[in-house]
């Protein structure tokens, strides 16, 4: 065999091994939504989103821990959202570049990786113990806003970055301070992205259970919440409660409830990726 | 008007002022030369400074157009073309001093007898009308007119060649009036040279408006006769 | 010289990034109303100067400047100056076209939106006027609410110089302005520069040297960060000084 042939075999064993790789993740996927479908979309029906829960399986719902996820989802933008904006336009439009901001750069970095359970102890002692607002929606929702803060930062600074220089320059040269350029063009600019960033972090912030759970966030909560101070549930709370069940009707509950968060996640991202789409037809630079 | 075609159209409006000038010294010239009229003479002696000085702006503003403008194709032909009239100009302008400088020296009018036989006042009209046309074929932009000036050159040539014998013959007769016919004589050399010029002038007409190089043309045809 | 005014004027200019010693003690008067073109090889300062004279380079970190630009004899690099009063003065116009992903009309008036200028009539007055001087309200008048990307690159370029001609700058500093285009798009940029020289004060950098010498009457060389020979374009083009014009000038470089 010469050099040549082995070199095109190589390539050919490569391209079978990159194909086998590429399908193990959709193949486990594709195994694991056809299972939990199969067990839990008989049991998906009005009732089941709209009943609370109850301790017999079949009478039980999920009303309280859609209602609290959708709370946490509004809460949780409504703080992050201006914070991590606000924090990326710093980092990237004023922020000089000093040991400060490469330290600011390091730790942000750090954040984004750190487990989401020492964000629920976090704020466990921060936001329920020291500013004492107990086992609340508003605590829920501001422990996971530092989880995903991070992520909105990181995801903005990048958006601001893909505005071109030649766009500021032109603003600059028109007499325009920062804040009218980082206002009037970047912003405007980088909206799509920045918004894009947002949805994601939520859709990871939808799925955590460990933080809310360390906070304090109850599996059983017979009403729903109609404060930020109320306690509250949370649906990936309500899956872990139910799979932790002997019984097997509420593993078909908690699989039911897994497709109700999967199709949230699902349209979180779907919505992300509609959104990039329209700024990259409206934006060629 | 793009930049370009206003600095063009300087170039030519300028070149058509040292034009005027060249034709107003010839003419004086004439004026001179049939009056035996030397202050005029003297004047158009002292005037071809000035065409010397429109030969030198020509010469500067053409540079300065190759350096800034860089032009090609039609432009290019038409600086050249400007470039090459400015000389041919110049040359005119000298001829018009030359027979301004043997009329000078003549002390007494020139002979009837010798006028007319020589037929250097046809002559002189001739070289003139050719020249008046030549500027009507410059800034009419007219190659059929050019074409037929250079054809018009070989009535000059004919009187040119049989000057010589006409001359000989009149000095024979009148032994007393020999640098008269002397002068002459290189007037109308002179005048057979404004001829050429003028047929040059309208080569480069010819060239800048079609791009054909028509001079020396004829000398090849000649060869092959 | 002719007897017109000068109107930018440095004087005894360095500039620095960071060590970086970039121009090197610059003099040079510039008359109102003409064509200034700064030629010379990558590199040399020439955008870097042209850049001083609306301080777009106080963004880069680490640049700092010694000595004076005046402009109408006052130095723009004193501490009172407020560079957004100066940009409203000294208008610039990009090597690549810069329009903001706006409509015609919003990236024409934005210079005057962001001085708080509100009025719909004076707005669309001053829009119509500049989109004319920069020969393009033929083209655009229809479709003023079209987004500005969707124009060709030269009248992309034509819009940037509308809208820096919508705040009514003195002076027009064009960094390569048609280095990106087409020969026709240029040959109209070109046309435009000759026009506006009626009205102000433009510099333009340019790495054509036939541009140069069409379009400007006064021409600069920049040679590492030196200002190597200031003359009439004419002068320049046809008998350079300098040894290092020369041989730039002619392409036999290096």
């Amino acid at each position: 065999m010469t050099n040549s042939e082995k070199n095109r075999l190589k390539d050919k064993a490569f391209q079978v091994f990159g194909i086998f790789c590429t399908f193990i993740g959709l193949v486990v996927l594709a195994i694991f939504l056809f299972d939990i479908v199969i067990e839990g979309v008989k049991r998906i029906d009005w009732d089941f989103l709209t009943s609370l829960p109850s301790r017999r399986a079949s009478r039980a719902g999920i009303l309280t821990a859609w209602v609290g996820t959708l709370w946490i989802l509004v809460l949780t933008t409504l703080i992050a959202f201006p914070l991590g904006v606000a924090a990326g336009v710093y980092l990237e439009e004023y922020g000089k570049k000093n040991r400060l901001s490469s330290f600011l750069e390091i730790n942000i970095a750090n954040l984004a990786g750190v487990p989401s359970i020492i964000y629920g102890l976090l704020g466990l002692e921060i936001f329920v113990r020291q500013m004492r607002l107990g086992g609340s929606l508003l605590a829920g929702a501001l422990t996971l806003s530092l989880l995903i803060l991070p992520i909105i930062i990181v995801t903005t600074r990048e958006a601001i970055k893909s505005v071109p220089r030649s766009i500021r320059d032109g603003s600059f040269a028109l007499g325009a301070s920062k804040w009218q350029t980082v206002w009037f063009q970047v912003l405007p600019a980088s909206f799509g992205g920045i918004l894009t960033g947002i949805i994601l972090a939520l859709s990871r912030a939808v799925g955590e259970a460990a933080p809310l759970i360390v906070i304090g966030a109850l599996a059983y909560v017979p009403f729903t919440p109609s404060s930020p101070m109320d306690e509250f549930t949370v649906l990936p709370i309500q899956i872990f409660n139910w799979t932790s069940r002997p019984q097997e009707a509420f593993l078909n509950n908690a699989a039911a409830a897994i497709i109700v968060l999967l199709i949230i996640t699902f349209m979180l991202n779907g919505i992300a990726v509609y959104l990039r789409n329209r700024q990259q037809r409206k934006i060629k630079w | 008007m793009p930049h370009i075609d206003k600095e063009l159209e300087r170039l030519k409006v300028k070149l058509l002022e040292m034009w005027d000038l060249v034709e107003y010294q010839l003419q004086s010239g004439r004026e001179a030369m049939l009056t035996s009229n030397t202050e005029l003479a003297k004047l158009v002696i002292k005037r071809d400074k000035k065409v010397n000085q429109f030969d030198v702006k020509i010469d500067r503003m053409c540079e300065n157009f190759f350096a800034l403008f860089t032009p090609v194709a039609v432009d290019l032909r038409m600086v050249l073309a400007i470039l090459k009239i400015n000389a041919n100009l110049e040359r005119l302008g000298d001829t018009a001093e030359g027979i301004a400088r043997f009329v000078k020296k003549l002390d007494a009018p020139m002979h009837p007898e010798l006028l007319e036989k020589t037929q250097v006042v046809p002559m002189y009209e001739e070289a003139l009308a050719m020249f008046a046309a030549c500027r009507v074929a410059f800034t009419s932009n007219d190659t059929q007119l050019a074409k037929s000036i250079i054809k018009r050159d070989k009535a000059l040539n004919k009187i040119y060649r049989k000057s010589d014998g006409i001359a000989t013959e009149f000095m024979q007769q009148h032994p007393d009036q020999i640098s008269e016919a002397l002068a002459l004589l290189s007037i109308i050399k002179k005048l057979e040279r404004v001829g050429d010029q003028v047929t040059n002038i309208a080569e480069e007409i010819i060239f800048y408006r079609e791009a054909k190089v028509v001079k020396h043309k004829q000398d090849k045809k000649k060869k092959k006769d | 010289m002719s007897k017109k005014d000068i109107k930018l004027e440095a004087q005894a200019l360095n500039a620095y990034y960071g060590d970086f010693h970039a121009l090197k003690n610059i003099n040079i008067a510039m008359e109102e109303k003409n064509v200034t073109a700064f030629i010379g090889p990558s590199g040399c300062g020439k955008s870097t100067f042209l850049r001083t004279f609306n301080r777009m380079n106080d963004y880069i970190d680490g640049f700092r400047v010694e000595g004076q630009i005046l402009l109408d004899g006052n130095n723009i690099y004193q501490k009172d100056v407020q560079v957004d009063e100066l940009r409203k003065q000294v208008g610039m116009v990009f090597q690549k076209p810069n329009p903001f992903p706006k409509s015609i009309f919003e990236n024409v008036v934005y210079g005057l939106k962001i001085q708080g200028i509100k009025n719909k009539a004076v707005l669309a007055e001053a829009a119509e006027k500049s989109l004319r001087q920069a020969a393009l309200w033929d083209e655009v008048k229809d479709n003023l609410n079209k987004s500005a990307l969707a124009l060709s690159g030269g009248q992309q370029q034509r819009l940037c110089i509308a809208r820096a001609l919508a705040i009514s700058p003195t002076v027009l500093l064009m960094d390569e302005p048609a280095s990106a285009l087409d020969p026709i798009s240029t040959a109209k940029i070109e046309e435009l520069i000759y026009e506006l020289k009626n009205h102000y004060t433009i510099v333009i950098v340019t790495h054509n040297m036939q541009q140069a010498g069409r379009v400007s009457d006064q021409t600069a060389f920049f040679y590492m960060g030196e200002l190597v020979e200031y003359a009439k374009t004419k002068t320049m083009f046809t008998s350079p000084k300098d040894n290092r014009t020369q041989n730039y000038i002619t392409g036999r470089f290096g």
